[in-house]
């Protein structure tokens, strides 16, 4: 009796996958996690709980790195796959499937392993570096590992911890693909915190603000499409936040719902759908104590927002904490339920930084920003994710990581729409 | 049978309560400790002390993973990656235990124990329970009520924000300015 | 009334527990299946099942310059609290241990978790696995004391520390009926000592499992099978504490005994999915400023009903 198979094939049944989601490839991760969920195999939080790596998307050079780490993290038995575009999804997940429970594909590729890149890494890269000057003499110790010890300074209550350096990304789960960002911890509290955009692709466009550039472009695009492709946007947003405050069955719902938005269901049973789920998050006591006032941007962050992005004429963003930022998130999706199925054309004028300037203050109006692109106000020019990125690193400085993961996750900057810097790569 | 337990337990405890010195890891040598303790409540339990026994294991787990925050938060080598030496004065203080070791052993086995007068309670934790409560039910209240208020008035002479660097002034600012906000009034 | 069992029921623990736990994690695999859209199958029945081949297949893990010892150490003192502290459940009229002091052993070994997921937090040398550890100590240090006085309240009404007597002290009328605020802790405090649902801050989503980030192979199966473990055991041992034991018509008192036991598990396994996570930054000052001095009052209104009643009601 071949143990080892039974056993692979009773564990192939129901593999953990963990998604690598390059940026630029959302298309590839939704349809992945919608996959995930209709076969009703779990994602995997962490290399060390996957057994299936998908790679969604191309991987620029300054990303394989991670990719190579999260993979080098992966116990065996492993399988890893490439999906570049959605429609090669199922096919990879069948293929990862069939590798896992084929024994004699495993021991062919733990025959090949590196023997020592079973070790353990974060999936975000861990670095633990010496802080200089301190008195002590390093040199003579036996380091175990090879690790430097880290450096010390002072904390918020003015003892001298230790600080480590982290950094978060590129692929920890409800995480915006591509984002890196380089904490200084001590304990479990940002000390000091930079946002950065790595796997960026020279061509890569926002998935979220296609009708938009179409429409500008000179389609014609009806205000359904526009709508749907906010709300999925919305549900997006709304399934990572609730992901990283714990909520699984919300989480799970919007998913769903978004699935099933993009897959062009029909209004009459989506709309109320929606509608149900956005005031659901929206009234839940519990969640809105568990976040006010966390990450609140402050009126004059948008300021230097600006100068950080180097852009004119920025509209401000809105003040407020995260459960602000989530709740008009619900709103949104409720005034956008109502025009899922809106044949009329979408109108030009949204398109228009300074009519989306007076909506926002004009109440009467404020239906009409509704349709306007996801992650606010302006769809031509600068985009508004480097302002976010620009703001991200001030609030996240004194805030502890619960905290930090939900203010990143309430912001959700897409950096798809970042134009990529010299030495990233080009997609086919 | 009962023996048996005594043979494991007894020397456990001595032994990992000397690990606590022998470790350079601040971790590990607080989890001997705790190792340590749970022998004792242990062998409190097998002298038929059911309730002090279980209480000793309940307290001591909760004090000594406390202490361990402690410990690795302000000792200088915590995780033990080089090496550290707790021994101070070792032939004055290896002396000094072996003859307080010795003098206890010899009074323990010299003593002239009474033979027991009477029958075991049937509940001793009843019985204990009824010997603190009953004629002692004041010192009891007073030493409550003594340790709660020391607990509480040493915590708030060690931090150094009070009710005015939380509320201001007059004492009326909502929510209190706290570094993380709290969940109550926050 | 209650008779101690005989030496082979010390065995039947872990299975009775494992089988209880089982239901509970298969409960939870079906209401994840709903949640998600999919259709409930053998495939989705049989999940919790599959995990433990997928588990003892994988190849373990470690990481570098790990305190092996105390890593092992903690895995294994997980699982162990669960089921060390159901010893002392009674099951019907049969108990594994007639200790007097049944709820203060219970106690005991479910605060053996504060030293196992800090162990295992600690071990492996990673971010993600120490905040991890340190979170459950800072959600251990604000649901511990609430629940103490939870179970002072129930032992305070039968005048016993004993499971079983606080079972037939229930003849009446159930604890749950006239000390509720002392049966809502309770029933939270499981959550939070299983760091199951609302409390799984210390495993938290946001923190790539957190104590389990590093977990493969064995290691994870220790741990998951722990969690689950104690939820059962904190689930079993509500139904002598303030839900009247085996008592019951009709039905034999183990067959009570086990319905009123799914039953807790079934609301704890339907909450769980159900609530964001409570973190310990907030959590904290509920519990001290509000928690316990509720527990408190709840314990004296107890204490006065027992003294002007002569007994419980």
């Amino acid at each position: 009796m071949d143990v080892t198979g039974l056993l692979l094939r009773a564990g192939a049944t129901r593999p953990h996958v963990m998604i690598a989601a390059m940026p630029g490839a959302t298309a590839v991760r939704l349809t992945a996690e919608e996959q995930l969920r209709r076969r009703g195999w779990p994602a995997a939080l962490t290399p060390a709980d996957a057994d299936v790596l998908v790679v969604a998307g191309t991987a620029a050079p300054d990303i394989a790195q991670a990719v190579e780490a999260a993979w080098a993290a992966v116990p065996a038995p492993r399988v890893r796959v490439r999906a570049t575009r959605p429609d090669d999804v199922a096919a990879a997940l069948d293929a990862a499937q069939a590798g896992l429970a084929s024994a004699a594909d495993q021991r062919r590729s733990a025959a090949t392993r590196d023997p020592g890149s079973h070790r353990g890494h974060d999936p975000g890269r861990h670095e633990a570096m010496s802080g200089g000057h301190h008195g002590h003499d390093m040199g003579g110790m036996a380091m175990p590992a090879g690790l430097p010890m880290a450096g010390r300074a002072e904390d918020r209550d003015g003892l001298k911890l230790d600080q480590l350096h982290v950094a978060l990304g590129p692929f920890l789960p409800d995480w915006p693909a591509g984002l890196v960002a380089r904490l200084i911890l001590q304990g479990d509290v940002v000390q000091h915190a930079e946002a950065d955009a790595v796997g960026l692709m020279a061509d890569a466009v926002s998935f979220w603000a296609e009708p938009w550039r179409r429409a500008a472009a000179g389609e014609q695009v009806t205000t359904g499409t526009a709508a749907r492709r906010r709300a999925a946007a919305h549900l997006d947003s709304l399934a990572r936040f609730l992901g990283v405050a714990g909520w699984a069955d919300a989480a799970t719902a919007a998913r769903a719902l978004r699935d099933d938005t993009l897959r062009g269901t029909p209004a009459s049973r989506l709309g109320p759908a929606v509608r149900r789920f956005a005031a659901r998050v929206a009234r839940s006591r519990l969640l809105a104590w568990s976040t006010r006032g966390m990450g609140t941007l402050r009126p004059d962050d948008s300021a230097a927002a600006r100068a950080a992005a180097a852009a004119g004429g920025q509209p401000p963003l809105p003040a407020g904490d995260v459960t602000a930022r989530y709740r008009r998130w619900c709103a949104d999706l409720a005034g956008l339920a109502g025009l899922l199925d809106d044949d009329s054309l979408l109108d030009s004028s949204l398109l228009d930084r300074s009519v989306l300037d007076r909506s926002v203050l004009d109440r009467s109006v404020l239906d009409r920003s509704v349709l306007a692109p996801p992650r606010d106000r302006g769809g031509a020019g600068q985009a508004p994710s480097a302002v976010l990125l620009a703001v991200l690193p001030r609030l996240l400085e004194g805030a502890e990581f619960a905290a930090a993961r939900l203010i990143v996750a309430s912001l959700d900057p897409d950096l798809d729409e970042l134009p990529a810097r010299a030495g990233t790569g080009h997609g086919r | 049978m009962t023996n048996v337990v005594f043979w494991i337990l007894a020397p456990l405890a001595a032994a990992s309560g000397f690990m606590v010195f022998v470790f350079n890891s601040m971790a590990r040598a607080t989890i001997a400790l705790l190792v340590s303790f749970l022998a004792s409540g242990g062998l409190l339990i097998w002298l038929g002390l059911a309730y002090l026994g279980t209480v000793v294991i309940l307290m001591m787990i909760m004090e000594m993973v406390i202490m361990a925050v402690f410990m690795i938060a302000y000792m200088m080598n915590p995780a033990g990656l080089t090496q550290m030496s707790m021994y101070h004065n070792k032939r004055g203080s290896l002396a000094i235990g072996t003859a307080t070791f010795v003098l206890l052993a010899a009074g323990i086995f010299a003593a002239p124990w009474p033979h027991r007068a009477g029958r075991a309670p049937r509940d001793p934790t009843f019985q204990l329970g009824t010997a603190l409560m009953g004629p002692q039910m004041l010192t009891m209240i007073v030493l409550g009520v003594t340790l709660f208020a020391t607990m509480v008035a040493a915590v708030v002479l060690a931090t150094h924000r009070g009710r005015y660097d939380r509320f201001g002034d007059d004492l009326k600012r909502r929510p209190p300015a706290d570094p993380v906000r709290g969940g109550v009034d926050g | 009334m209650v008779g101690s069992a005989p030496l082979w029921a010390v065995l039947a623990v872990p299975a009775v527990l494992a089988v209880f736990a089982l239901t509970a994690a298969t409960a939870d695999a079906v209401l994840a299946a709903r949640a998600a859209g999919q259709r409930v199958t053998w495939t989705v029945l049989a999940a919790p099942l599959a995990e433990v081949p997928r588990l003892l297949a994988a190849q373990r893990r470690t990481t570098p310059a790990p305190d092996a010892l105390l890593w092992r150490l903690g895995l294994a003192a997980i699982p162990a609290a669960g089921v060390l502290s159901a010893v002392v459940i009674p099951f019907g009229h049969v108990t594994v241990s007639r200790m007097s002091v049944g709820v203060v052993w219970f106690n005991a070994m479910e605060v053996l978790t504060w030293a196992g997921v800090w162990m295992a937090g600690w071990g492996p040398n990673s971010v993600l696995s120490l905040v991890g550890g340190y979170r459950f100590v800072a959600q251990g240090l604000a649901y511990e004391l609430p629940l103490m006085f939870a179970l002072i309240c129930a032992a305070t009404g039968a005048q016993s520390l004993n499971a079983a007597d606080i079972a037939a002290a229930q003849g009446h009328l159930w604890f749950a009926v006239w000390m509720p605020a002392a049966f809502a802790v309770y029933l939270v405090s499981v959550y939070a000592f299983s760091f199951l649902g609302p409390f799984a801050y210390p495993a938290g989503r946001d923190l790539a499992g957190g104590v389990a980030a590093e977990l493969s192979g064995p290691d994870r199966l220790m741990l998951e099978a722990g969690r689950w473990l104690l939820l059962t055991s904190g689930a079993g041992m509500a139904v002598p504490l303030f839900l009247g034991g085996g008592a019951g018509p009709a039905l034999p008192p183990w067959a009570w005994s086990a319905v009123k036991t799914l039953a807790v598990l079934g609301l704890l396994v339907w909450g769980r999915r159900r609530l964001p996570v409570i973190r310990a930054d907030r959590y904290a000052e509920l519990a001290w400023v509000v928690l316990i001095p509720l527990m408190i009052a709840q314990a004296l209104a107890v204490a006065l009903v027992v003294l002007t009643m002569g007994g419980p009601p």
